[in-house]
């Protein structure tokens, strides 16, 4: 090997490493580096009996690994989470991960509700706040990495601070009784459709009995001249329906057979309270005057109010029915699909 | 020795496994080769001549971690005009070499013995 060419690729090569090499041993692994390529390259020479073509040195320095992929393998393996703590960093972001979500769209929501009105607004403030989670759950992902890379760090200085492989079988939660979870005892159903019976009896008798509703304050709203807006009484119309149809699938859900239905029945029942309390959002208007004495500004910010808290109301059930959903359409997605 | 050829899921999942067993072997290999001095070329050269090819990429960076794991000897040394690094076996490489030749050959000794029940197994 003596052609100013093939020094030069060669040298060009070996610099080409020694940027990615840490300065301590840089110099050392180079010459290394270099010895058993020249020798390399001085038997391949002895092979054809002449000097090597440049091209002919490239193949051999190419068989020899990319620079940065060399200089790498001199290096002890780097990660930012290895595979000790990775499953503990994957666990906490899948149940975290959850509540994140919806501690930040109930803020949004509450902040929405108590500044806009009519669904149109509320639903394009929704759609403003999910475009603005993407960056919250970056931002998340990157702290939550943060934290675990500094447990990695902390966990390797500290050798088995962190007691990781220390756990007992016994501790284990007990295994979840699945038929069980899938269909709810008799007692259960019939306490159930109880209730539901009790709660309908509740709703006739509000409107001829309203202290029901106010209880003792029945008597302080009753002085202040007002009365309930004409949207209660479709309201009511609507809401007896809702009930009864609810009231049929608590009784369907007594016999057996109705099992797979019962989730699809339950979500369509809860759809439906969710547009009833977005009709009520809507209209705005819950209290009307009744007297010349009633003072119109209170008035409007109590309709106010009252409005947020249907607001609040509908946040909640889209969350349950989102839960729901989710639990509904859970076994039927791949198990690769839900690796994240 | 390279049986690595076309890219299907198979000869993917073939390669990959390769590797995995091929890694352990090696280090047993470089480890019984340096009970005689080599530097890094000839030693590549009379692991390939034994049939057990192994990367420059690989080779050189490993020889360097059995030295800091203190299984390995290293110096300096001028051959043929040129300077080298030559590598031996450690006092401590030959105790740990003796240990996984006995761990490789109990490992060799129960897979034949599964091999030989299952082979049983099937013909009666």
């Amino acid at each position: 090997m003596n052609t100013n060419t093939t020094i030069d690729l060669l040298e060009r090569y070996l610099q080409a490493i020694g940027q990615s090499l840490p300065p301590a041993n840089r110099e050392d692994v180079l010459n290394e580096l270099r010895a058993n390529l020249t020798a390399q390259i001085d038997d391949r020479e002895e092979e054809l009996d002449r000097p090597l073509t440049e091209p002919e040195l490239a193949a051999i320095l190419k068989a020899h690994g990319r620079p940065e992929v060399v200089a790498m393998r001199y290096q002890p393996q780097r990660y930012l989470i290895g595979p000790s703590i990775f499953p503990f960093y994957l666990l906490t972001m899948r149940r975290v991960l959850p509540f994140v979500v919806a501690i930040y769209y109930v803020a949004n929501f509450v902040k929405i509700a108590a500044t806009r009105n009519g669904i149109g607004s509320i639903a394009g403030g929704l759609v403003d706040s999910t475009f603005q989670l993407i960056p919250v759950l970056f931002l998340w992902l990157g702290v939550m990495t943060i934290i675990f890379a500094i447990l990695e760090r902390t966990h390797e200085s500290c050798g088995k601070k962190w007691h990781l492989d220390e756990w007992s079988p016994a501790k284990l939660p007990p295994v979840k009784p699945q038929d069980a979870k899938k269909r709810r005892s008799l007692v259960s159903r019939v306490a159930d459709l109880a209730f539901h019976c009790l709660w309908m009896a509740y709703v006739i008798e509000v409107p001829r009995h309203p202290y029901l509703l106010f209880g003792p304050g029945y008597s302080f709203v009753a002085r202040l001249q007002v009365g309930w807006a004409p949207v209660w009484h479709t309201f009511y119309v609507a809401l007896w329906f809702l009930l009864l149809v609810q009231l049929g699938i608590k009784i369907a859900n007594l016999f057996e057979g109705v099992g797979r239905w019962r989730t699809p029945l339950d979500l369509t029942s809860k759809v439906f309270g969710v547009v009833l309390i977005g009709w009520l959002v809507s209209a705005g208007t819950y209290i009307v005057a009744t007297g010349p004495g009633t003072d119109l500004h209170t008035l409007a910010i109590v309709n106010h109010w009252i409005g947020v808290s249907f607001k609040i109301a509908m946040l909640f059930m889209l969350l349950d029915i989102a839960i729901e959903v989710w639990k509904y359409l859970r076994p039927h997605i791949p198990v690769a699909r839900l690796a994240f | 020795m390279d049986t690595s050829s076309n890219s299907t899921p198979d000869s993917q999942i073939f390669d990959s496994l390769r590797l995995e067993l091929r890694r352990g072997c090696l280090i047993v290999a470089v480890l019984a080769q340096l009970k005689t001095e080599h530097y890094g070329y000839t030693l590549r050269k009379a692991l390939a001549d034994q049939g057990l090819a192994i990367e420059e990429s690989t080779l050189y960076p490993l020889l360097r971690r059995l030295e800091t794991q203190q299984l390995l000897t290293s110096q300096w040394r001028e051959e043929d005009k040129r300077n080298k690094r030559f590598y031996k076996l450690s006092p401590q490489g030959e105790t740990i070499l003796t240990q996984l030749l006995a761990e490789w050959n109990s490992i060799n000794g129960s897979v034949n013995n599964i091999l030989q029940n299952s082979h049983a197994e099937v013909i009666s």
